[in-house]
């Protein structure tokens, strides 16, 4: 029997859930596309971790992060609930430990987190424009009909350089499809998008910032070669994207969870068998005061165990006396 | 007259002011998505959030009635101090009878601002106007004293959510007060209310101090900055503001001879920066980052309002602030589009990273 910590990132494309040894060893590691169904997601995917490692780990500690982090926490009762922020430093302190800079680009968020003695000092996230996002890069790989798997790989056959607007996805959009009207290649256009990506996130969010190496790109998107060169000619310096690159916020979960059960002696992981009970978000707009906040509510099973958005806190404190 | 006022922070203070000049007041709402909405729908596309808000509250306190609308002006280029002239035409267009009485410092326009006094005053004597600013004036000192409290204290409460439900309370007492007596019966109530929250031991070295700088209408109203002061009180930080509406009549109402303001020290501070006032509160907002560092904050939250020009020249200025003076500075930007747990995620790891600044490693 080994312990195990449990971490589990719960974003807007994909839900990953990855399971470290007392040594910190990668027992088990999952990607899977959040489609939208986040809860049931991590239920499959908890049931996958079970079937592969159940009978030989103790469950000695469990974090979430990403933007489900609370819900996901609730539902497993995690040690740990943590903003992506924290956890991708985390892990990437662990895996690079001299690392200044970090590149990280998922679905929804792009982030640039600057590190100094293992330490973050310093973050930006994409405010007004998701253009350098992959779920942007998802959209054109399939406009253009090219599995994304290969789009980064088709940037690097191209030997001209096209210039594409990336300040908006409508308009790198609607200046890609005028470029393809030109006659230039699909893998001239996506050198273009590549380079425009890059360009428009170290504009949005380097922006007064001094980026210093060892760089180290991460996220969903790392995989993409394409963008990996882009941000190499970008910054004109060779940029490391890590082993388990698309899983880096689930680790990071996880060695936070680790710390926070040393602290305090034990786990509040409510076992697998929480995964069979039935959990039913819902919302309303609580008309107690003239605020009319819109108040999230999670029953399990009937009752209700967690509750959010109410700015006064009568409801969330109410469900917090219950259990 | 029937009168309403913006809603800023502490409204009962307005409230007073108006009510002992006897005219019958309306308290607009407490902004709310239909207020956000409304004055979107109202205003010039491009006007900033706070305008819009003000809009919003306008409309709605003109559906209650009122006949009289009294705000402050604005300072320098900031496309503020012509709010009060756009307010009242999109009001008149959209039929609402209403007047909108506009104080600037009184320095700008002498014969205006007394010509308004006049109107405000309407037939009560100089000596009865004297004796409620007075009044108003020491009221809004004490209230303030426990605005700044509350928010220190926040973060130690042994039971989630009583400091809040004192708060409310403290303001209650207040709005109660009508004289001297009754002030000093308000302020030993408040005193008794915040003496009887328990408070949780924490170690001095493990305290965070965050201080709130910008804008003053995003920094000062809850409604529309997340509540902000709560969000950061629960994640275990004491906040302090770069505005309050006490330090505010000090500094823009109070002829300098009479009283010595900290927000003149505040703009000495910020001259290195931004020479000149460019409008809005941009020269404070830079001038609090390294005011508060020098008074032992762990970290600044700057908020402006989406595109809010002045705060932009600050925002553009702050990594350099950021970096000679050794203290976290976290930009948010606040407009109707705001989506919050987005910027829940940036503050938490903000908390984190000042957090593990103070304590040298990652804590979980």
């Amino acid at each position: 029997m080994v312990r195990a910590y449990i971490g589990i990132d719960v974003g807007s494309v994909s839900t990953n859930i990855i399971a470290l040894d007392e040594n910190n060893e990668v027992l088990f590691k999952l990607y899977e596309r959040t489609n939208g169904q986040p809860l049931e997601t991590i239920k499959k995917g908890l049931k996958k971790l079970k079937d592969e490692l159940g009978k030989n780990i103790v469950v000695s500690g469990v974090g979430t992060t990403g933007s489900g982090r609370q819900l996901a926490g609730v539902m497993i009762g995690a040690d740990i609930v943590k903003n992506e922020i924290t956890a991708h430093a985390v892990a990437t302190v662990h895996y690079v430990p001299d690392v200044r800079t970090i590149f990280e680009i998922g679905g929804q968020d792009s982030k640039i987190i600057l590190i100094k003695d293992q330490m973050v000092v310093d973050f930006a996230m994409n405010t007004v424009c998701a253009a350098g996002t992959g779920s942007f890069l998802d959209h054109q790989a399939e406009r253009l009909g090219i599995p994304i798997e290969e789009f980064g790989e088709l940037a690097l056959t191209s030997k001209n350089d096209v210039r594409i607007a990336g300040r908006c996805t409508v308009f790198a959009e609607s200046d890609m499809i005028a470029k393809q009207q030109y006659g230039f290649s699909k893998a001239d256009i996506i050198k273009g998008l590549c380079n425009a990506l890059v360009r428009n996130y170290i504009n949005n969010l380097g922006r007064g910032k001094k980026l210093e190496p060892p760089y180290v790109f991460q996220g969903g998107v790392a995989a993409n070669v394409g963008i990996k060169a882009a941000f190499e000619r970008e910054v004109g310096h060779e940029v490391i994207v890590p082993k388990y690159y698309n899983v880096m916020g689930a680790i990071g979960a996880a060695l936070l969870a680790k710390e926070a059960v040393k602290e305090k002696g034990k786990t509040n992981f409510r076992g697998f068998d929480s995964l069979k009970t039935n959990f039913v978000p819902s919302s309303f707009i609580c008309t107690g005061c003239s605020n009319m906040c819109e108040v999230i509510k999670v029953e399990m099973d009937g009752t209700p165990i967690a509750m959010w958005g109410d700015r006064c806190g009568m409801w969330t404190e109410k469900v917090k006396q219950a259990i | 007259m029937k009168v309403a006022f913006p809603y800023m922070g502490t409204v009962v203070v307005y409230k007073k002011l108006l009510e002992l000049l006897g005219h019958e007041v309306v308290v607009p709402p407490r902004p709310s998505q239909k207020t956000i909405d409304l004055g979107v729908k109202y205003s010039p596309e491009f006007a900033c959030f706070p305008f819009k808000v003000i809009m919003g509250s306008y409309i709605e306190a003109c559906e209650m009635g009122v006949d009289t609308i009294v705000t402050s002006g604005g300072h320098g280029p900031c496309r503020a101090g012509f709010y009060g002239e756009i307010h009242k035409r999109i009001l008149h267009r959209m039929g609402y009878d209403v007047d909108v009485i506009i104080f600037d410092a009184i320095n700008r326009d002498k014969d205006r601002f007394i010509e308004n006094v006049k109107k405000v005053k309407g037939k009560n004597s100089w000596f009865k106007l004297a004796k409620a600013i007075k009044f108003t004036y020491d009221l809004l000192q004490q209230i303030d004293i426990f605005d700044k409290e509350v928010h220190r204290i926040k973060p130690y409460e042994e039971i989630p959510g009583t400091v809040d439900k004192a708060w409310q309370e403290i303001q209650k007492e207040f709005d109660l007060a009508y004289d001297k007596k009754q002030l000093k019966k308000a302020v030993d109530r408040s005193r008794e209310i915040i003496n009887s929250i328990r408070l949780k031991k924490v170690d001095e070295r493990e305290k965070i101090r965050i201080g709130i700088v910008g804008e003053i209408f995003v920094v000062m109203e809850p409604s529309i900055n997340m509540e902000i002061e709560k969000v950061l009180g629960e994640l275990g930080c004491e906040v302090e503001r770069s505005q309050y509406l006490s330090e505010w009549v000090d500094f823009n109402l109070m002829p300098s001879f009479l009283k010595k303001t900290h927000e003149e020290e505040v703009l000495k501070k910020g001259e290195k920066y931004i020479e000149i006032i460019i409008g809005g509160h941009a020269k404070q907002t830079v001038g609090f980052i390294v005011d508060f560092k020098d008074r032992g904050f762990d970290g600044v939250i700057h908020l402006m309002p989406f595109a809010c020009l002045p705060e932009l020249v600050s925002q553009s200025i702050i990594p350099k602030i950021s970096k000679e003076h050794d203290i976290p500075v976290l930009t948010l930007s606040i407009d109707e589009q705001t989506g919050k747990a987005n910027n829940l995620t940036r503050i938490e790891a903000f908390i984190d990273l000042i957090r593990n600044k103070k304590l040298g490693k990652f804590v979980v």
